[in-house]
């Protein structure tokens, strides 16, 4: 299982190609939490990012 | 990270994922997606479980399929994917409820160590954005991968 663990350890995943999941795309699935977003972003915004 | 995770699928896009949770409940087909919002660069990163039978998506339904662990982790990975190309996006989450929230932050708790190599990381408190720390009960999460930076390689040339 040696190639399993070493998948495991690299932190990009190798995804397979569906395009079965393209539909998902315009869905408005998860909408309630998109427009918390919008209202999160329009009142209170990014954060303020200082470099380190 | 070296927690084990599910494969994942996705649209070519590396919008919308999907993974199958296998644990004590049997097959759990699970999907991702990243939602564009209103702000261009910035995401909603939002998963649920999906019904074979109707094809909805639910996100409040808590599945109980003893592998929460494996399931943070694959969402992480997906993370990882989606930011890979495209490195100045901003992806926002939160949870549908207050105890799913709090899972949230105990995942990115478990994997800061891991994750704040790449990503910058910050926590909702109080209506206000701040450095995440562990402990805090923050509302909303948001993370922002950090600039690539070079590393010695093993590489002889």
């Amino acid at each position: 299982m040696k190639e399993v663990k070493e998948l495991n350890e690299k932190k990009i995943p190798i995804i397979r190609i569906d395009n079965s999941l393209e539909k998902y795309k315009a869905m408005p699935i998860f909408q309630d939490k998109v427009d918390k977003a919008n209202e999160m972003l329009r009142t209170i915004g990014l954060p303020k990012m200082t470099k380190k | 990270m070296k927690l084990p995770r599910y494969e994942l699928k996705a649209e070519k896009s590396l919008m919308v994922y999907e993974f199958i949770s296998e644990g004590t409940k049997g097959q759990i087909p699970k999907l991702i997606k990243f939602s564009e919002t209103a702000l261009k660069g910035f995401y909603n990163l939002a998963f649920g479980d999906k019904d074979l039978k109707t094809g909805n998506i639910d996100d409040t339904v808590i599945s109980n399929n003893g592998d929460s662990d494996q399931v943070l982790a694959t969402v992480v990975s997906a993370v990882y994917a989606f930011t890979d190309t495209e490195r100045d996006l901003w992806v926002y989450a939160t949870g549908s409820t207050k105890s799913r929230t709090r899972l949230y932050r105990m995942g990115i708790t478990k994997y800061l160590e891991d994750v704040t190599a790449d990503f910058e990381i910050f926590g909702l408190n109080d209506g206000e954005w701040e450095d995440f720390r562990k402990g805090v009960d923050y509302t909303a999460f948001l993370v922002k991968r950090k600039e690539l930076s070079f590393e010695r390689s093993n590489t002889e040339i």
